[in-house]
């Protein structure tokens, strides 16, 4: 969400710039009596022509207030934190993202399993790893030990149950 | 321009937008309080007035304009803005008479990188000193190699930090450290 929010503003930002920029040098050139780049005369038409009630107008008006219902959920929702507490006594945190990368690598270093991905949340005071990868259900019990080691190299705490489910990799036909 | 910021920024135009589109489709039903569903979006009304005011309409306009795109090109350059790089805080002491002494930690928290990246593990260390300078708040952030044994270098910082307790005889109050771990070699 953060780096959705940080490209949204950028585009709202290009757009207020463009925007207000085009719109303060066509009513300059309005007010001076001069040929103006964008020709208003059709939007001006539209907007003179179409009543409250219209369809257009209701569907328009439905559309923001859903967008804006969506936006504001999604700000308001508690986010996943960026970092994961180690320590409760030396305020010792870890990226969440780095861990989660070191996880996903460890996993794949597993003989026979490809493709790992690796969350990470906090339940209480716990790691609780979720593990999606593609490879052989038998090499359960060998990704529950690769991460318990990269988390023991990480000086993590012990997470509670690994989350683990694995995809069989599909036979070529 | 910070996390907080954008999410309070995106929380107001989302309360905009709802707040627009409700009082627009109030208004096409005819439940709004002074408008008229069968009324045009630009009433003629509206239009005669603008052209009444004309040139001085249009001048506002091009003001508005301007305004709209001086807002944009703040938002653009606050977005465009690398992080602070040269953060270090301030450390702030209240007097015996009113007013408080401010004082730049860069110096301090120069000390304490260098000590930081002393260890082969540490790649870049960045550390930010706020508060009261007996008992300052230290904020650390260290970005490891990808072979640095975590232990190790948690341990280091905690010793570097209690170098930095004893040489400046600050104890910090609250520390904050924050790791970053490079991905594994494939």
């Amino acid at each position: 969400m953060r780096s959705v929010n940080r490209v949204a503003s950028l585009l709202l930002a290009a757009a207020l710039l463009v925007g207000g920029s085009l719109s303060a040098v066509q009513a300059l050139l309005l007010a001076l009596d001069q040929p103006t780049p964008l020709d208003t005369t059709g939007w001006f038409a539209a907007l003179s022509s179409t009543r409250w009630r219209e369809p257009t107008v209701r569907a328009a008006a439905g559309a923001a207030v859903l967008l804006g219902l969506a936006i504001l959920i999604a700000q308001l929702r508690p986010w996943t934190p960026v970092r994961l507490r180690t320590d409760e006594r030396d305020g010792w945190y870890l990226h969440r993202r780095c861990v989660e990368r070191r996880l996903a690598d460890a996993v794949s270093a597993v003989p026979g399993v490809r493709r790992a991905r690796v969350r990470v949340r906090r339940r209480g005071g716990q790691w609780r790893p979720r593990v999606r990868a593609t490879g052989d259900p038998a090499a359960r019990a060998e990704i529950e030990y690769a991460v318990h080691q990269e988390l023991h190299r990480l000086t993590a705490p012990r997470p509670g149950r690994i989350d683990v489910r694995l995809q069989p990799r599909r036979r070529p036909a | 321009m910070t996390n907080a910021g954008h999410r309070l920024l995106w929380t107001i135009i989302a309360l905009l937008l709802v707040a627009g589109g409700a009082a627009a489709l109030a208004a096409g039903f005819g439940t709004l309080r002074g408008a008229d569903p069968q009324a045009m979006l630009l009433s003629p009304g509206l239009l005669d007035r603008w052209r009444t005011a004309a040139p001085w309409s249009t001048l506002a306009a091009a003001v508005a304009g301007v305004l709209i795109a001086l807002v944009g090109q703040r938002l653009l350059a606050r977005e465009l803005q690398r992080p602070a790089g040269s953060l270090r805080g301030t450390l702030s002491h209240p007097g015996r008479r009113p007013g408080r002494t401010r004082l730049a930690a860069d110096v301090l928290a120069d000390a304490l990188v260098r000590d930081l990246t002393g260890n082969p593990g540490v790649r870049r260390a960045r550390v930010v000193l706020t508060g009261d300078p007996p008992r300052p708040d230290v904020w650390i952030r260290v970005d490891l190699t990808a072979d640095a044994p975590a232990a190790g270098v948690r341990e280091h910082v905690r010793a570097a930090v209690r170098r930095f307790a004893a040489t400046t005889d600050c104890q910090p109050a609250h520390l904050d450290v924050t790791a970053r771990i490079e991905p594994g070699q494939p």
